[in-house]
């Protein structure tokens, strides 16, 4: 089955299952996988920090860094994964030209993901972020794979 | 630059299939003094397909009425003219704006969604800001990418030349300029100039990637400027080009904005984009159906 999720949501896939976001500017796309269970979601969150408005953050956690990420932690676990078999991959946090620092809302959002995996203790097995390119996700959740599509350019992470 | 290519654009603007000058003939009756609402309702009697989409824009849940609006004067009493202006406008342009746009790849609707977005997040700025909005922010960011489908073509044609400019660092509307000797702002502005558009409309279409490059600043140019920069930057709209645009600090300033009043008006801008630019997916199917006739 495909999946396709739009910005500030998020959709878990099982195996034989394609979740997919299209448009990643300065969001975040964050995508968690356990190879034996077989179950990954991919959460597309729009803003770094739900207190910028909490009572969007009550209805649609998935909107914001902090809340969603720790939600799609949950539900996979949920579904059978375990934490020591996770792989974490991150993609989009980009940024318009120039060096506005009002403008970084990607930067500020891959830095809210960070600290949160390092809190506990998990690592970025793979990113694609940065740069002023939109970026869609197809991630194949048989094999765990994830395609990064650019423009015409396609490359695994 | 090719030669001749210039008088081929200007020539396409020319040509472009003008709208229904509707929403200019409605924008002056709502700054006419002596007007009224029966004169409003007068003019949109002959446009059906018009008065449908206001009413069930009206009806949507972004102006959030408590009941049921059946008529276009029920409309101007419960929205006011302001709100009509934009609502008529809205209706006008959408099927213009549903295309899709060939060289920055947006499929149909999503230049639609764009636009739609962006009006909403301008209005939220200004409210957000303190600035007193009028009809004309929500018109000029709605209208805001305009050139884009006369420039289309063109930027196709020359894809691999604009690409090449841009790669050097400058923004994507500066290597159309350097490529084919204009940009979408400028095209657009053309445009709307030509339909007689408010001037400080026209101005803020014109310059809404360079804000700072207007003889006067004005707080519609910023506006529109800065909701774009952040429709983009949350994926509404992004084409080919990507973030390639670069926001102005000093309109920021001029504004008075703050990181988190753009974050806040991130937040609810999605929500109000969908729900308008769906209010007239679902009404296509009414609008463009042919009449039932029962000669079947």
């Amino acid at each position: 089955m495909r999946h396709v999720v739009q910005v500030g949501d998020m959709k878990i896939g099982i195996d034989g299952d394609v979740v997919v976001t299209h448009a990643l500017g300065s969001c975040l796309g964050f995508m968690l996988y356990d190879p034996v269970a077989r179950v990954g979601g991919l959460l597309h969150a729009m803003l770094p920090l739900s207190r910028i408005n909490p009572q969007k953050a009550e209805a649609n956690p998935y909107m914001f860094v902090d809340t969603g990420v720790v939600r799609l932690f949950n539900e996979i676990y949920n579904r059978g994964g375990k934490k020591s078999r996770l792989v974490a991959k991150a993609a989009g946090c980009g940024r318009p030209i120039g060096n506005n620092e009002m403008f970084k809302i990607g930067e500020r959002n891959y830095t809210v993901l960070k600290k949160l995996l390092w809190k506990n203790n998990i690592l970025l097995d793979a990113e694609a972020v940065g740069g002023t390119v939109s970026r869609t996700v197809h991630f194949y959740i048989s094999s765990g794979k994830i395609i990064i599509k650019t423009g015409q350019q396609e490359t695994e992470l | 630059m090719k030669p001749g290519r210039m008088d081929k654009i200007i020539s396409d603007v020319k040509s472009f299939p003008s709208m229904s000058n509707m929403p200019v003939k409605i924008l002056k009756l709502i700054d006419d003094p002596q007007s009224s609402a029966a004169k409003i309702e007068e003019l949109l009697r002959y446009d059906p397909g018009i008065t449908a989409n206001i009413l069930k824009l009206t009806n949507s849940a972004y102006f959030g009425l408590s009941s049921r609006i059946g008529s276009v004067r029920q409309a101007i009493v419960l929205l006011g003219w302001r709100h009509l202006g934009k609502l008529v406008v809205a209706s006008c342009v959408n099927a213009i704006l549903d295309k899709p746009v060939p060289g920055y790849d947006l499929p149909a609707g999503e230049l639609w969604r764009h636009s739609i977005a962006v009006s909403v997040a301008a209005e939220l700025l200004a409210k957000e800001l303190g600035i007193s909005a009028n009809d004309e922010i929500f018109t000029a960011a709605l209208l805001h990418d305009l050139g884009k489908l006369v420039l289309a073509n063109y930027v196709r044609e020359d894809l691999q030349a604009i690409e090449t400019a841009a790669g050097e660092g400058i923004p994507f509307h500066a290597a159309e300029r350097r490529v084919l000797g204009t940009d979408h702002a400028e095209i657009g502005a053309r445009l709307l100039k030509s339909w007689s558009f408010p001037l400080s409309l026209v101005k803020a279409v014109r310059w809404h990637h360079d804000p700072d490059a207007a003889k006067e600043p004005r707080a519609i140019t910023d506006l529109v400027h800065v909701a774009n920069m952040l429709c983009l930057m949350i994926g509404i709209g992004v084409g080919r080009e990507g973030l390639r645009y670069e926001p102005s600090q000093a309109a920021a300033k001029r504004l008075g904005l703050k990181t988190r009043q753009l974050e806040f008006v991130a937040s609810q801008t999605l929500q109000w984009a969908n729900e308008l630019s769906e209010v007239f997916e679902a009404g296509q199917a009414n609008v463009g159906s042919p009449p039932a006739t029962g000669a079947e």
